[in-house]
């Protein structure tokens, strides 16, 4: 297979997008990263999902850890409505996040190469461009290895079915998410392209 | 003096201004003019390993080593975090007695802790405290800050300055206590006065948010009860073992080496836990720092610059010593006190000798380089390392310390403990001694 047929689309998010819908876009749609558009809606990067959770706590509490357990439930709460007042941008420019710079492919690209570029960029997920840079959408590691076991001869329907619906098409359908079609992503982020589990 | 001195006092001053700039890593300043100083031929592989004047003092080096591991173990347990938040909700989180009892706790601990280790353990949990409260935590982090190099002042282990002194001048650790301790214990009051007219008349008390305080659950950062009890247990044993010098003569970094062995063998850590606190780069800096310096005093330099001192002080100890206290306030506030002290070490011992058996004007020289170094620490963001490391926790956490915002305190805390030493080292050591 080569990497148009494994394409797919992906939630995205932008600066704009706080902290809170931005955990909630990860929430709904299943993902293990989460990718920042700019203006244009073009990936500049992507976060791992593990690193949403680490903004959850302030940094006090990642230079001493044991000091989580001081947290009574009010206090652990009022921590998480904190996300409400930081949007993606910020914690960016403070670093709290540090989004990595997405490898990519091309359209043409064989199973091999987009293992090769997830393999040597450390990637769950790679960016397909055409030529001219243009965005097409993006190839998951989980639709790789879809790919792979389908090759392999280790066929099922749920592999099938990965390979047949992007990552928003199946939280429409209730594959990931409710029977109902969600509302667009998030408030700030979009449903236009990009980054799946 | 001969070229090969000029050569050791030329590279000593180059990498004094580097390290002074702060522009390389410490550490590798101080083993590249060590280096250097063995290629000058300042120095020779047998005078900077096994002599105790010229060479690396591995009594503290083998101190610090011993006591990072013992603190590393010990935190382990988050008996620092525990005492921290029991001490704010004692306190009914009513932010100026809040304040009182931080600055108390880092002290104490940093009297017998490294103040780095102290303050690093301290400051996440003032944050965690004015998180809650709404309270900026910059004033708090300030205080603590100088609370420690106030606090490490006290003791021979407290501050790396003092463990310099005490093993150059043959001091031992209740040689601190009747020495520092009582003038410490005074300047901790007066700066508890001092952070009330600087932070704590404008704080204010809201019952509100000290509720968020009193809900947190301090018991449950103590995450292994049994090694607390072990470890503090072997603590006690280790400060025993520092008081009793004078009966075993016992070196103390043998007994913190002890103690380290004996922390390792009871917590059945893994290396990788009890070896994370060490400060492999402090230990480099200070070995580095003893080969340049030895070197001086290999090559005469620090004999010839005792004797202008000596010719210039003559007999008048009294103000000798009060010109050590306050010049070395002044010098440790621009320069890190600890190459500081690690090369005027060798210098009030070639004016004076050994602190043992010397009369008390004399004796004084020693203890005034402790007060000056320790206290002058305070005066700017760069004058100890805990300073340093304060401003680099507030910064990452989002609340920056500009240089001149810790100077501005700093200097008043510096002058008003200064001022209150003057008169007890002339009482104790010149009027009563």
């Amino acid at each position: 297979m080569r990497a148009e047929e494994l394409l797919e689309q992906v939630p995205i998010v932008h600066r704009e997008t706080t902290g809170a819908e931005a955990a909630r876009v990860v929430a709904e749609f299943r993902l293990t990263g989460l990718v920042v558009a700019d203006d244009q809606d073009a990936p500049i990067a992507v976060i791992p999902g593990t690193q949403l959770l680490s903004v959850v706590l302030p940094q006090y509490v990642r230079d001493d850890p044991k000091l989580a357990h001081a947290f009574d439930e009010r206090a652990a709460d009022d921590l998480c409505r904190k996300l409400n007042t930081v949007t993606i941008g910020e914690l960016l420019d403070a670093k709290r996040l540090k989004a990595a710079q997405v490898p990519s492919v091309l359209p043409e690209d064989t199973l091999i190469e987009i293992a090769t570029v997830m393999d040597q960029g450390h990637s769950p997920v790679v960016l397909v461009r055409e030529r001219d840079q243009s965005y097409r959408g993006v190839v998951t590691m989980s639709r790789v290895l879809a790919a792979i076991a389908t090759a392999a001869g280790q066929d099922s329907d749920l592999v099938r079915r990965r390979l047949q619906r992007d990552i928003i098409e199946r939280g429409r359908s209730g594959v990931l998410t409710q029977p109902d079609p969600p509302e667009p992503a998030a408030a700030g982020a979009s449903d236009a392209p990009v980054v799946g589990d | 003096m001969h070229p090969a001195a000029w050569l050791a006092l030329g590279v000593f001053a180059l990498a004094y201004v580097v390290i002074a700039s702060e522009k390389l890593n410490r550490a590798a300043v101080a083993l590249t003019g060590g280096a250097a100083m063995v290629v000058i031929g300042a120095t020779r592989g047998d005078a900077m390993f096994f002599s105790p004047e010229t060479g690396i003092d591995w009594n503290v080096i083998f101190l610090l080593f011993g006591m990072m591991i013992l603190v590393g173990i010990l935190k382990q347990t988050g008996v620092f975090e525990f005492v921290a938040i029991w001490s704010a909700q004692r306190a009914r989180a009513r932010p100026f007695r809040m304040m009182v009892m931080l600055v108390l706790i880092t002290a104490l601990a940093s009297a017998l802790l490294d103040n780095v280790t102290t303050v690093l353990l301290i400051a996440p949990v003032t944050l965690l405290l004015c998180d809650r409260m709404g309270l900026a935590p910059i004033p708090f982090l300030l205080a603590e800050a100088m609370a420690s190099n106030i606090g490490g002042t006290a003791t021979l282990i407290g501050d790396p300055p003092n463990i310099i002194i005490a093993s150059r001048a043959g001091l031992s650790f209740n040689d601190f206590l009747i020495h520092l301790a009582p003038i410490v214990v005074v300047l901790v009051a007066v700066f508890v006065g001092l952070c009330w007219l600087l932070w704590g008349r404008h704080f204010t008390h809201d019952p509100e948010r000290a509720a968020a305080v009193l809900a947190l659950t301090p018991r449950e950062t103590i995450t292994n009860r049994r090694l607390l009890w072990q470890m503090l247990a072997i603590l006690a044993l280790v400060l025993l073992g520092f008081l009793t010098h004078s009966l075993t003569h016992l070196e103390p970094s043998v007994i913190s080496m002890i103690g380290a062995g004996l922390a390792i063998v009871v917590s059945r850590l893994d290396p990788e836990d009890y070896l994370q606190d060490v400060e492999w780069e402090t230990l480099l800096f200070f070995a580095g720092l003893f080969i340049m310096v030895g070197s001086l005093v290999h090559q005469g330099v620090i004999t010839q610059l005792a004797d202008a001192l000596t010719t210039a002080i003559g007999t008048n100890y009294h103000v000798a010593a009060q010109g050590i206290l306050v010049g070395s306030a002044v010098l440790s506030g621009i320069i890190d006190n600890i190459p500081y002290v690690a090369t005027m070490a060798p210098l009030v011992h070639d004016l004076v000798g050994p602190a043992p058996g010397l009369p008390p004007g004399q004796q004084s020289l020693w203890w005034v380089l402790a007060l000056g170094a320790d206290l002058g620490g305070n005066a700017t963001a760069i004058g100890a390392s805990a300073n340093v490391v304060i401003c680099g926790i507030a910064k990452r956490n989002g609340h920056p310390i500009s240089f001149w915002e810790f100077t501005k305190y700093g200097l008043i805390v510096t002058a008003v403990t200064i001022l209150c030493t003057i008169p007890y080292v002339s009482l104790r050591y010149f009027i009563l001694p």
